[in-house]
């Protein structure tokens, strides 16, 4: 039994929209799991079905082997949800937020309480945590949001885009937070994003998911290799599409190589940097800003989506 | 597609779940504390109807000269504005739940093991308690300006029935207009058809048989004019005239016993309603 399951699931909204084509995936007890997309992709419908706001048209979905559909309030019992939009009662304490959730979820009122206590002091809420929330930065907010969730000691714990609308130093404050969580090994993390440094950082493995449909999945470290160990960028003046598939013709880009707008990449994987040079060189091809880099997952999901990601980023 | 690495094995865990009772009384305590820090929503409702009972009946008595059937006006229009603070004290609760809905706070409730009937039945709680103190501070204020009330341990039970009948009743178009309108102008602009409308029809201000027959007619398949008719019968009308007017029958008990059936149907088909309009409208 996984801690996540989604079998066959699928939602197409009324209108026609299909949000989740038919996607697949399971998560281990304790494993930290990336939903990776562009605004639109379908991550947030997904995590809407595993819970259980959204229902699925197709497939299932279980929480620690409580379906979805079928069992929602045992689903619910066993997974919180950290939302991407503030989801608080902001004319309430930060305390009054978080005792709402552990009753809601039936923890015992003393455990609570300690568990509150330790949760505050661990997400350096102490000075806040009796005042209204509507008083909380964002990243105070989204921290408290946090320790809420972790009030029922959840098994799955659903962190629905983190870090968006942050600023760059709370969102790194908040990575930390997130990679702590990693420590407790009974729990399971769903993190979406479209930050993929973010996701290279926290994640154990990694779904990509492009117009509803998962593209990859696998470790970062993995999908990573799938482009070697270095890349080779440039800027063409004229199209990118036919430099591509000159450099392809010479077979010195693969399949694997790219261009978004007037950039061209390709990995460079047995070729040396020389062979790309030359042939660009022979090919006539107007090339500038000419690079040599390591890959990241940006690259990855660039490849497989074409570049949608970066206009949604 | 890379694949997919080995799972590790999990142990189904004995779930944790709040009690039925402990988790609506969570559900209203959140409710009740929210509403707290808007006083305006415990006040304003209360205006219009004090008005009604503390100046408007009174001069309206000097001006017409009452109702020349033995009942005394000021009483009989300080229980008719009782018509008039439920429905807005119960519409003002509804807008909370557009406000928890925009706000984002509905996702989270939406998201805890409670089923989500109980988010309606939590909100039902605080409007009932909110409506009962109105409507004590309304007659309260209607007898302080002179009204005659006869308190008797009967009196208070229709009293309270119809009350609290007629204000389920209320929540649940409340809530079900809140499910069904997405914003909040559009909701208040549902005020007086489902508000002010009923209450000049339901005999709040003048018995239902002085208006033209027609509208006699409808009035008597208004939930508002059973509840009147029945809280007049408890306090200011033993007689039970406007029952009579109702329903026709020689035993004012028996067309208590109607009309407090009527508001029950009403009250219990609106609650149903709006809970699975609600739970309709929480999952897309």
């Amino acid at each position: 039994m996984y801690a996540i399951e989604a079998i066959n699931l699928r939602k197409t909204y009324p209108g026609g929209v299909e949000a989740v084509k038919r996607i697949d995936f399971e998560v281990s007890e304790g494993e930290v799991f990336g939903l990776l997309g562009p605004n639109g992709a379908g991550k947030s419908t997904t995590v809407g079905m595993l819970t259980t706001t959204i229902a699925p048209t197709a497939g299932t979905a279980r929480l620690v082997g409580h379906d979805v559909a079928r069992s929602p309030l045992l689903a619910r019992s066993v997974s919180s949800v950290v939302f991407q939009e503030a989801v608080v009662d902001g004319s309430l304490t930060g305390r009054a937020n978080l005792e709402l959730h552990a009753r809601l979820w039936g923890v015992q009122p003393a455990r609570a309480k300690r568990r509150m206590d330790e949760l505050v002091e661990a997400m350096g809420l102490s000075d806040l945590i009796e005042r209204p929330v509507s008083s909380y930065s964002g990243g105070e907010r989204r921290r408290l949001e946090i320790a809420r969730a972790l009030c029922s000691e959840p098994q799955v714990l659903f962190l629905d885009e983190p870090t968006v609308g942050l600023d760059p130093r709370i969102r790194h404050e908040l990575l930390d937070v997130i990679a702590g969580l990693r420590a407790r090994d009974d729990l399971t993390i769903l993190v979406t994003t479209h930050y993929l440094d973010e996701a290279q950082r926290l994640c154990d493995r990694v779904a990509i998911i492009h117009e509803g449909s998962l593209v990859a999945l696998d470790s970062p470290k993995a999908l990573l290799a799938e482009l070697g160990h270095e890349i080779l960028e440039f800027r063409v003046d004229g199209s990118p599409a036919r430099a591509l598939e000159s450099l392809r013709r010479r077979r010195i880009a693969g399949p694997d190589a790219f261009a978004i707008g007037a950039r061209v990449t390709v990995p460079l994987h047995s070729h040396a940097v020389t062979d790309v040079l030359a042939a660009i060189e022979s090919e006539h091809l107007r090339a500038s800003e000419i690079t040599t880099r390591v890959p990241n997952l940006d690259d990855v999901y660039l490849q497989l989506t074409g570049g949608a990601f970066s206009e949604a980023a | 597609m890379s694949a997919i690495a080995e799972p590790v094995p999990v142990t189904l865990p004995t779930p944790r779940r709040a009690r039925p009772s402990s988790a609506l009384a969570t559900l209203a305590r959140r409710r009740a504390a929210l509403t707290a820090s808007n006083p305006r929503q415990i006040l304003v409702p209360l205006i219009g109807p004090a008005l009604l009972a503390l100046v408007v009946a009174p001069a309206l008595k000097v001006a017409t000269g009452g109702l020349h059937s033995g009942i005394d006006y000021e009483s009989f229009v300080g229980v008719g504005a009782v018509g008039l603070v439920i429905p807005l004290s119960c519409i003002f609760a509804g807008l909370s739940v557009i406000v928890d809905r925009h706000s984002g706070a509905q996702r989270e409730l939406l998201a805890a093991p409670v089923p989500r009937a109980y988010l309606v039945l939590g909100n039902l709680a605080v409007a009932l308690v909110l409506s009962a103190l109105q409507v004590i501070v309304l007659i309260g204020l209607s007898a302080l300006r002179g009204g005659v009330f006869h308190i008797t341990a009967d009196g208070v039970a229709w009293f309270a029935g119809a009350a609290l009948l007629f204000t389920v009743f209320m929540y649940g178009v409340a809530e079900t207009l809140a499910s069904r309108i997405p914003k909040q102008e559009e909701y208040v602009g549902a005020v007086p058809a489902v508000a002010i409308l009923p209450f000049f029809l339901a005999g709040a201000l003048f018995p239902i048989g002085a208006m033209p027959g027609a509208l006699t007619a409808i009035a008597k398949f208004l939930p508002l004019t059973h509840a009147l008719a029945l809280m007049r019968y408890a306090f200011v009308d033993p007689s039970g005239k406007g029952l009579h007017d109702i329903w026709g029958m020689s035993s004012v008990t028996t067309e208590a016993w109607l009309s407090l059936a009527v508001v029950a149907l009403f009250a219990a088909a609106l609650t149903a309603i709006s809970i699975r309009m609600f739970s309709r409208s929480a999952v897309s």
